[in-house]
Formats: structure tokens, sequence, C-alpha cells
């Protein structure tokens, strides 16, 4: 009896070609992005999305053109953070065009496709009830939408601001081979590194991407009255001893930033003066300089 | 996925989808030699998986439309975003050149979907305007969540007592 592999096709269904110009739409996207780049971090609430919105606003302040990814499916909160929630997105032959922030910077998330504020992300099932099955492959396919389907057009910087945990780099790698690197973004507490670190295990040693280095988020706390600087968590110089990259900058706390989150204009827009925009900055130029250092 | 005529020594060729069951698909596929034709079932979550990968058995020939899975397949979706499916359906064809029933039937699958069969049981008045009181998204969830109960415990009727008793049921308030 013939095997597999002789069999000449998949009785005309062609799922390798189906898959292969799914492949191939999302890496035309991208052929005009000039830098990928995926924010990580293994641990939840260390501030992933606020650096994200930061570092895009900072770029696209110097010039840059940006965009950025809610990869964020089931917690998206990019669009609410750069104030283009109420964007209505417009479908064209082309793709989508995506939410544009007032400096620019392109945005497409999930929460800009769901009905209602309380909505969660709930797919067309006969029963959700064996969804573990397949959610995560929804969750796939909707990124890979988002990547590959938004007009992006031509960008310097595109930024993919990812949920916690190392699954949804491995996903990432996947959609996008040319992949320019990771930032990883940490709190400097052990609790955090524990979790931090298998994730930069999970890129650098499993997924062979390049880590560009990480940012200490919430790093010290800047009194407002006496303007002294205060170490939020035990273990202030943690970050440094515990990963063996470059430190791309310190981001002190500051109340303002999640005033600003919850407002939609990004700190750094709203505050380009004070301390944690300066670490922003920073972190900004150390990005800048990974990139140079490899043209 | 291959099939093969064991008699002829022959790849079979997908031939035709029969209509949807509570979320199982069946395909048929036929031997161009003997003509034998074979079904084969995909179970729900099969279905389901064939559909978050966005591929169609049968083939197509048609580009996809802009973030088609997502926007045909978000329950909690703005209504402004889903897509026109059903005109790309129409002319998707197989890679021999024919029209691909698979799409459609699946498409079919999942509309019929969004309104769960009731397998005899009938709804009050009341109970249906405490249904319309949940939030939509939720909604297809609770009905059927109450509609098993209601089959589990021997009821033909749903009333407003056999809604309080299928609170616990599901996850939302009414």
């Amino acid at each position: 009896m013939k095997s597999y592999k002789e069999l000449p096709d998949d009785a005309g269904s062609n799922i390798v070609g189906q898959v292969t110009a799914q492949a191939k739409r999302v890496n035309q996207r991208l052929s005009s992005v000039k830098h990928t780049i995926a924010v990580m971090s293994g641990k939840g609430g260390v501030g992933k999305s606020a650096v994200t919105s930061n570092v895009a606003t900072a770029l696209a302040l110097q010039g840059f053109s940006v965009g950025v990814v809610d990869a964020d499916i089931n917690g998206p909160t990019i669009a609410k953070m750069m104030g283009v929630r109420k964007s209505k997105l417009e479908y064209t032959s082309a793709g989508v065009k995506p939410a544009i922030t007032s400096l620019g910077i392109k945005v497409i998330s999930m929460d800009l496709l769901l009905s209602e504020d309380d909505a969660p992300v709930l797919w067309n099932a006969h029963s959700q009830k064996d969804a573990f099955t397949w959610r995560s492959t929804m969750e796939v396919g909707a990124l890979r939408e988002f990547i590959g389907d938004t007009e992006w057009e031509e960008l310097d910087y595109l930024l993919l601001d990812l949920p916690p945990g190392s699954e949804r780099l491995a996903n990432v790698v996947e959609l996008i081979p040319s992949l320019s690197g990771v930032v990883v973004v940490t709190i400097p507490s052990d609790v955090s590194q524990l979790i931090v670190k298998k994730s930069v295990t999970m890129a650098r040693d499993v997924l062979n991407v390049p880590i560009i280095g990480v940012v200490e988020n919430m790093s010290y706390y800047v009194c407002h009255h006496c303007g002294e600087s205060e170490p939020l968590f035990s273990n202030d110089d943690a970050v440094e001893s515990a990963f063996q990259f470059t430190l791309l900058g310190k981001i002190p706390f500051d109340p303002k930033l999640s005033q600003c989150n919850d407002s939609g204009v990004p700190y750094i827009q709203q505050h380009p003066n004070n301390q944690a925009s300066e670490a922003i900055v920073a972190t900004v130029e150390n990005i800048k300089k990974y990139f140079n250092a490899l043209s | 996925m291959k099939f093969l005529c064991i008699e002829c020594e022959t790849a079979m060729k997908f031939k035709d989808v029969t209509r949807p069951e509570q979320g199982s698909v069946t395909a048929v596929f036929e031997c161009p030699d003997c003509f034998t034709e074979i079904a084969m079932f995909l179970n729900p979550s099969e279905t389901q998986m064939l559909k978050s990968l966005d591929l169609k058995l049968g083939g197509t020939n048609e580009t996809a439309q802009p973030m088609q899975m997502v926007r045909s397949q978000l329950q909690t979706g703005k209504e402004d975003s889903v897509p026109n499916i059903t005109s790309q359906i129409e002319g998707s064809e197989t890679a021999e050149g024919g029209k691909c029933p698979f799409t459609s039937v699946i498409s079919e699958a999942y509309e019929e979907e969004s309104e769960p069969e009731t397998d005899g049981l009938s709804w009050t008045q009341d109970a249906l305007e405490r249904l319309e009181r949940i939030p939509s998204f939720v909604r297809p969830m609770a009905k059927m969540g109450i509609e098993s109960y209601a089959k589990d415990n021997g009821h033909t009727e749903i009333n407003a007592e056999v809604m309080d008793q299928a609170r616990g049921n599901f996850p939302a308030q009414f």
C-alpha cells in the first residue's frame, strides 16, 4: 500500500499552499518595516505596555515612523494608553487602515474590534466547552492577521507588545522569522526576575532571537517633595547582576505615568522633562545604538 | 491529510460536504478510478480548529479579505467589522476549478450555531424577555447552558422558574 509521501496531494485542499500564502502575506506586509521589535516579559504587571507606548512615542517624537501591534489579544491596553480607543478601523481591499495617534503612530489592537467596553474576546463556536483545544490557535490567527493585514506602509520601527509569558514570543517568531529582536521588561524584584529569566532563556536559547536589552521599570521612586530617589524594591541592583544583557534603561516609578495611561496621552508626550521621560529617551537611544552597531 | 483508495492504490479527491450537524462537518472524498466514496467526519473541535487556522478543505483560489478570520469569528466584535464573506464563498473555487462547497457549509454551520438547537424545548415569553436582558456577547452561551440544564432535568418548557434553577449552570447573571 502506498505511503503518505507517495500520494501526490492532499485531495485538492492544498493546505500547505494555503499556509504558505498566509506566511507570504505577512512577509510582504513587513517588507517595508525596517525594525520589528517584540517587547516581552515573563511576568505580568511589570509595565510592558506602558514601556511600549512610551518608547513608541519617544521614537515618533524624534521623527521616526512607528507602528504598534497590541499582541495581548485577551488583555489589550495599547489603544487605551495611546488614546485611540474610539478610532474606527477602515477595511479596504489592500488591508486594514490602523488607528493613528496624534503623533502619527499606527496602532492595531483587539480593543479596536470589540463591541463593548466589558466585552471579552469570545469566538464563534458550537460550544465553548472544549475551547482550550482551539482558542490559542484562534489567537495566533488573530495576531497573524493584525501583523499581515494592517496597512503599515513604510515604518522605521514596529513594536509588538506581548502578553506575559514566553508562549506568545514563540508564536511571533513563527510568524515573523525576520524579527529584529526582543526588549525585555522587568522590575527589580527577585520574583519578577525568576520568571523573566525563563522567558529570556526561551528567547535566546530555544528561539534564537536576539535580545536587544533589558528595561528595568519601576526602578526607583522620586519623592515629589524633596526630589530624592528611593528604591521601590529591596533588590535594586538585581537586574544588572541577573541579566547578561545591555541595560537599556532604568525607568523610575511616577504616579503620573499611570494617570497618563488612563488619559490616553503617553507620559513622555505629556511630561517630556520628567526623570522617567529622560529614562525612556535613554532607553530609545540604546535601542537605536543597538541597530546602528549592526548596520 | 490524504486519502488512499486501497483497492486502486489511487489518491482520493475531495468531492462534497454534507450539511453540518451540531458543529460537526462531513467531507466526502471519492476515488477517481473506481468512484468509491468515503466520508470524513470532523468533530466540533476539529471543525473549530480548521476555522481558527483559516484553512479551507477543498482549497480556494480567493484572496483572503483583510482580517477575515478575526472579523468573521469574533463573537463579541463590532457589527461594522463583519466582512462580506458571502460573496467570497460564492466565488471560491477548488483547485480543480469547481465550486468549493466546504467553505460555505462551514460558514453555515457557524451561522446556525449562533442560534443553538432547541431540541423540542419551548421558551415562555417572560423567559425570553429575561434572556434578552443578558449581555449579547454571553447570551448564546447562557441560552445553551439553560437549555442543557432543562434537558438534563426533564423540562420541556423553559420558564422563569427553570431559569432560576439553571442560574448556576452558566456564567451570566440575569
